[in-house]
């Protein structure tokens, strides 16, 4: 590949970046959680904590420790996951974090699978029906689906797929009674396909269709917007003129000319969506009942269990960081015009 | 009419997606513009008096979109949401620009050490991502609609910060300012006469757009409980109804919540037509409605059409 040590330099400095960004984001969030409150220890142990509690807090967390210091036994509990006690189940925050996260895993990797299809698909579709009805249909759709609330699609899925239309079950992972499968990838679906237990696999899949479609449908508008526009905006430039006056057939232009420059950007934002996709799942996953950690988010909101919120406050973010700089190399890598210094 | 509204209002017209996304924004504002000056005058019922009578009553004449779990009237009470709604996200996005404004001009004006130093805390508070992070803010600061606003106002800036420095950067790398430094203009006139126009039009598609995302944060947060007060006439709060008892009264959550799609539907689609027209990349190709029927007219007369799009 063209410009591969400039490839490598490119990731190493974003890998780089990123990590200072984790950093700094702890530290925003430290700041936040010590800093925008009168009292810390009331806050960390709870609205209706005794006395013993709160000291106990205090002193877990260091409260009374300078701020620097704190900061410092922060940041040190963060990378050794040292994070402390769930006040509520007693187990330990970080295990529990490291329990739920690959549920939450399982549910957006099978949503950005369907947006993938109807995002492109539909993006592709509106381009080449440019200005027509068909485009201003698929407009409407995406711009209908990035304007509803994540709850409103989430419980109108429910209603009509479970209540109205009994096809698919309201929520849960597997079906009541079933032994979960062997730990191998800790992914549900993919442990039971690769242990080999077809009927944990049917089951598993089948709860998995509907919470991960309402996901996909809140999310797929923008990369289908981007596509679209992708795609019209290299439909009209002249090289794609000349490819034709080649003689090349329609089918090869648009595969070779028009869908290889036009969906570069569709590739970042989908990669970028991850992140966001992961946002979305403290609403849905409360509403489908998938124990995954939006939904332990979700519970910890509702018991004011502190503690156990800022620390799963601080993994989403680093997922979306991830996110963003896995977007970032999948975009140099695609075009040269960045890593080669084109822009920044 | 000032030129520069009626361009704009040209522009919005010019295009059914973003005209009809406009008539429906001016809508909502209207009502909650006339909520605000009349108050409870104009409803049919108090929306926070508690009528523990009218339980879970279903859509009537007498009730509209008939009653919550505390009797209260849901058509009352999604009116007296809107200006909440409509004015906390309008704050936030206002907020926001004002201080994408300040910092990036300044960024992209002054440039060296001091545009470094905003770019890196930018970028820091940009990676960060907005629900989850104002969930976290929200609730160390405590229940209010100030705090809720605050809460959403921390993760909103960066992107306006970005989007002014790089139009910036862009205007000042003009001659007329590079001339008008030349020539000792200060800051303050080169900043309203040669920026501030420039880069106007970018910043207001955006905030435009940004509204309705600002209500589906706040109505997000209402939602899950976090940072609006109990009881509050938010649409958020309202729909929240929907997490415990959704099979039973499904209408009680889903009307609010209808509301706020239409709401931040508007904003979406007024963006959306209004984004291509200034595209320059697919501004020349848009065929308007009456020149795509004359060129049917000439394909059933039998003759050639004439090439669409510029040259």
């Amino acid at each position: 590949m063209e410009g591969k040590r400039e490839l490598i330099y490119y990731i190493a400095r974003r890998a780089a970046a990123s990590v200072l960004v984790i950093i700094g984001t702890i530290i925003i969030v430290f700041l936040i959680s010590h800093l925008l409150t009168n009292d810390p220890a009331r806050l960390w142990a709870g609205p209706k904590a005794r006395g013993v509690t709160i000291a106990y807090v205090i002193q877990r967390y260091h409260l009374n420790a300078p701020l620097l210091v704190q900061l410092w036994y922060f940041i040190v509990d963060f990378f050794t996951g040292n994070l402390g006690i769930d006040p509520i189940t007693g187990a330990s925050i970080s295990s529990e974090i490291l329990f739920y996260f690959p549920n939450t895993l399982e549910l957006v990797l099978t949503s950005l699978l369907f947006i993938i299809i109807m995002g492109v698909g539909l993006g592709y579709l509106a381009a080449i029906n440019f200005s027509s009805k068909k485009d201003a249909l698929i407009r409407i759709l995406y711009s209908a689906a990035w304007a509803s609330p994540t709850f409103l699609v989430a419980i109108l899925a429910i209603l009509i797929f479970t209540s109205y239309i009994p096809i698919f079950p309201s929520g849960g992972m597997n079906s009541p009674g079933m032994i979960p499968p062997a730990h191998i990838t800790g992914l549900y679906v993919l442990d039971s396909l690769l242990s080999r237990n077809l009927g944990d696999f049917t089951d598993g899949l089948y709860h998995l269709i509907l919470p991960s479609l309402a996901l996909a449908f809140l999310n797929f508008g923008i990369v289908t917007r981007i596509s679209r526009n992708g795609i019209l905006s290299v439909k009209w430039l002249p090289y794609v003129k000349v490819a034709r006056a080649k003689g090349l057939d329609e089918t090869k232009v648009s595969r070779n000319h028009i869908l290889r420059t036009g969906l570069i950007e569709s590739n970042t934002v989908i990669a970028v969506m991850f992140g966001w996709l992961i946002t979305g799942t403290v609403v849905v996953e409360q509403i489908f009942s998938w124990p995954g950690i939006g939904k332990f988010a979700y519970s910890a909101i509702s018991e004011s269990n502190y503690p156990v919120l800022i620390f799963v406050v601080i993994t989403f973010t680093i997922f979306v960081i991830i996110a963003n700089l896995i977007a970032d190399i999948m975009y140099a890598i695609l075009d040269p015009r960045i890593r080669l210094g084109g822009e920044n | 009419m000032n030129p520069t509204y009626r361009k704009w209002l040209n522009i919005v017209f010019s295009n059914r997606l973003s005209a009809s996304g406009f008539v429906i924004i001016s809508i909502f504002l209207i009502i909650a513009l006339l909520y605000l000056i009349f108050g409870n005058l104009i409803l049919p019922y108090n929306p926070i008096q508690i009528n523990l009578s009218q339980v879970n009553a279903p859509p009537s004449f007498r009730h509209l979109f008939g009653t919550d779990q505390e009797g209260r009237d849901i058509f009352s009470r999604v009116i007296a949401a809107l200006p909440v709604d409509l004015g906390i996200s309008m704050l936030v996005v206002v907020a926001s620009a004002a201080l994408g404004l300040i910092l990036g001009v300044l960024a992209g004006y002054y440039r060296g050490i001091f545009e470094e130093i905003i770019m890196r805390v930018t970028d820091l508070f940009f990676a960060l991502p907005p629900l989850i992070m104002a969930m976290a803010i929200a609730i160390t600061l405590g229940s209010s609609l100030i705090n809720a606003s605050i809460a959403i106002i921390i993760v909103w800036w960066p992107p306006y910060v970005r989007l002014v420095r790089g139009s910036t950067l862009e205007v000042t790398a003009n001659e007329y300012i590079t001339m008008s430094k030349v020539l000792n203009t200060p800051f303050i006139k080169i900043f309203t006469k040669g920026i501030f126009p420039n880069i106007v039009t970018s910043l207001l598609v955006y905030a435009t757009m940004d509204i309705g995302t600002a209500i589906l944060t706040l109505s997000t947060l209402g939602f899950l409980g976090i940072g609006i007060p109990v009881g509050t006439p938010e649409l958020g709060v309202m729909s929240s109804i929907l997490s415990t008892n959704f099979y039973t009264y499904p209408l009680e959550g889903l009307i609010p919540a209808f509301f706020i799609f239409l709401i931040v539907m508007g904003f979406s689609l007024t963006g959306e037509g209004v984004a291509e027209i200034i595209d320059p990349n697919i501004r020349g190709h848009l065929i308007s409605r009456k020149r795509r029927l004359e060129e049917m007219k000439k394909i059933k007369a039998g003759s050639r059409p004439s090439d669409i799009g510029p040259q």
